[in-house]
């Protein structure tokens, strides 16, 4: 059952024109141009009950305006949008109540305050029952770690502890869906690692819908099971994330140990593209040729002392999509190194 | 609906402590407080020197005139929507409000109401008492004369924070606002009577005064404590706020609908 729906949304912004020198910026108090920019260009997805899905793509690409529709904070210019059956931007303060959001740079909790009466505050605002909210703090107390800061102020807060503090305050009133805007962004890899465990549970435990964007492709590959993937405001792939693997990285790199200095190292339906002493980068195609094939025809005609293969990196795939409207057959040279 | 009173009543509560949180603030608020009190007070009694009374209105009247201003501008000066709506705007913090299953005008009153008491009860009430006492002004004699002062006070500062949040919210069409903030406090201290009372105002400036909404902000209260609106006179005064409340209350209606509409929020 799909919980969050969107067919051919438009979001567009009016830009004022500037105008050259001085004379052109008299002229624009009185007449003013306006450029238009589709920052979401005919967007379609829909989001079933209790998935995870990474909503990514580069700076500009329209995430953060999606999701700003789609909590009810922006108007779409036109479309179909339903988030649990609610148009958000008509019932706002409704679909507050169902929903919960992170924004990885900006807080939700009253600054001065120390941490748990902006807990107690939410708890009014969303008029959380007394025992569901016990029960809610004592779980993310104990997961989230926050009795070390529950006490302090807001504003002499870690960026981690913010950060969990934050994602709790986001749960409280039990969202149906959570929408985390770069939840990890900033932290340190430990710190990276336990919101990640955490979003994870509560997505299994309480079933609760999650779209993530990040630009951090580790999350996306240790918590998505599939993402969408938008550029200039339109879907470039909506799927599994194996699958990007599949289809756009088909090639792979072989790193070869020879024994000894070779200096015309060669072979059929192989590429070197890079080397460093008696180490070679070799690429290949999984559809023209398999790993074992190639390690046997090297070891035919080598001596070897090591071998080792790289996967492309999603991070890169990534990349190279964006950059080229298309899968790239250099999806990992840049990377190839050991 | 009491749930729901409840939850902004937990605004004012939460305000009244952060403001605790910051009593310097407070204090150099105050101090700011009493030098505007002494420029006014030695600017009228300049102004009266040599002279029993001006106008038919005496300088003991006018010196309690002022203090009650005062008194009433420190007690405003403690919430400033206008400037919090700009930074929240231009931080585009305004995007949690939005996410919030509650009015966004409505919680900001109850909030200041928090920072507002709390000021009121640590500084503008000690600070006043000693110094009207000191100064012995003219004072509401009667509790029926309070009441209707305490109304009016009231009234005023309603009106004052619809204006204000008003003026606040066109943030949102033009960002930078420094133009429409110098109107609204040019229009505030000349028209609503913070410093010089309307009936010093020449007849053509007294008459536009009273087709605006300013003069309900602190004349009409003032003019009651020191007793020189009293009588008859004070029904049509509190009638008038009351539309204005109404009207300005309606605008804020209006120009917050259209803002929410129409928000850009900054940044990420």
């Amino acid at each position: 059952m799909s919980i969050i729906e969107v067919k051919h949304l438009y979001k567009e912004f009016k830009i004022p024109k500037r105008q050259e020198g001085m004379s052109g910026a008299l002229r624009s108090l009185f007449h003013r141009q306006y450029l238009t920019k589709p920052a979401v260009n005919d967007i379609s997805f829909s989001i079933d009950c209790g998935e995870i899905v990474g909503y990514i793509g580069p700076n500009g690409a329209g995430k953060s305006t999606t999701i700003k529709m789609l909590t009810g904070i922006l108007v779409p210019s036109s479309g179909y949008i339903r988030v649990n059956g609610l148009i958000p931007y008509k019932e706002r303060q409704r679909n507050a109540r169902q929903i919960g959001v992170v924004f990885g740079q900006r807080s939700q909790l009253w600054w001065d305050l120390p941490t748990i009466e902006s807990f107690e505050l939410l708890k009014q605002v969303f008029q959380i029952p007394a025992e569901r909210y016990r029960q809610n703090m004592a779980r993310f107390r104990k997961i989230l770690e926050l009795d070390e800061f529950l006490h302090t102020p807001v504003r002499q807060l870690s960026l981690g502890q913010r950060m969990r503090a934050d994602i709790a305050a986001a749960l409280l009133h039990d969202p149906k869906i959570i929408f985390l805007d770069e939840p990890t962004i900033g932290l340190d890899v430990v710190a990276k690692e336990r919101m990640r465990s955490f979003i994870r549970e509560i997505n299994r435990e309480r079933g609760v819908t999650v779209i993530l964007t990040t630009h951090d492709m580790s999350d996306i590959e240790k918590l998505c099971q599939r993402m969408i993937l938008i550029d200039k405001g339109q879907v470039m792939y909506d799927g599994e994330l194996a699958k990007i693997k599949e289809t756009f990285g088909k090639t792979r790199i072989l790193i070869v140990d020879l024994e000894e200095e070779i200096v015309d190292f060669s072979l059929d339906g192989v590429e070197v593209v890079k080397q460093e002493g008696n180490r070679r980068w070799l690429k290949f195609n999984r559809d023209t040729i398999t790993a074992s094939q190639l390690i046997s025809r090297i070891s035919e005609n080598y001596n070897v002392r090591d071998i080792s293969i790289q996967d492309p990196e999603i991070e890169v795939l990534i990349r190279n999509i964006y950059e080229n409207n298309l899968p790239s057959e250099q999806a990992f040279t840049n990377k190839a190194k050991p | 609906m009491i749930k729901t009173y409840r939850m902004y009543w937990e605004f004012t509560r939460k305000s009244f402590q952060r403001s605790a949180a910051y009593r310097v603030d407070s204090w150099s608020r105050v101090l700011g407080n009493v030098m505007s009190l002494g420029i006014w007070g030695c600017i009228w009694f300049a102004l009266y020197y040599g002279k029993g009374s001006v106008e038919n209105i005496s300088f003991h009247s006018m010196l309690s005139y002022i203090l009650i201003s005062m008194a009433l501008q420190g007690i405003h000066s403690a919430g400033t929507p206008l400037w919090e709506i700009q930074r929240r705007v231009r931080t585009g913090d305004i995007a949690i409000e939005l996410l919030r299953p509650y009015d966004y005008p409505l919680r900001m009153l109850f909030t200041d109401l928090g920072s507002m008491s709390f000021y009121f009860i640590t500084a503008i009430f000690p600070l006043y008492t000693v110094i009207f006492i000191f100064f012995q002004p003219n004072i509401p004699l009667s509790a029926s004369q309070w009441g209707l002062f305490i109304l009016s006070a009231a009234l005023g500062y309603l009106i004052r924070y619809s204006l204000e949040l008003t003026f606040g919210l066109f943030t949102f069409w033009l960002v930078e606002t420094g133009g429409v903030e110098d109107i609204f406090y040019f229009s505030i201290s000349l028209f609503s009577g913070s410093v010089v009372p309307l009936w010093f105002f020449p007849d053509w400036l007294a008459s536009i005064a009273s087709l605006l909404p300013f003069q309900g902000i602190y004349f009409v209260p003032n003019a009651i404590f020191v007793g020189e609106l009293s009588g008859q006179a004070i029904l049509p005064a509190l009638l008038n706020q009351v539309i204005w409340l109404v009207i300005c209350y309606g605008l804020l209606r209006f120009v917050w609908a259209k803002a929410s509409q129409k928000i850009v929020v900054q940044g990420g």
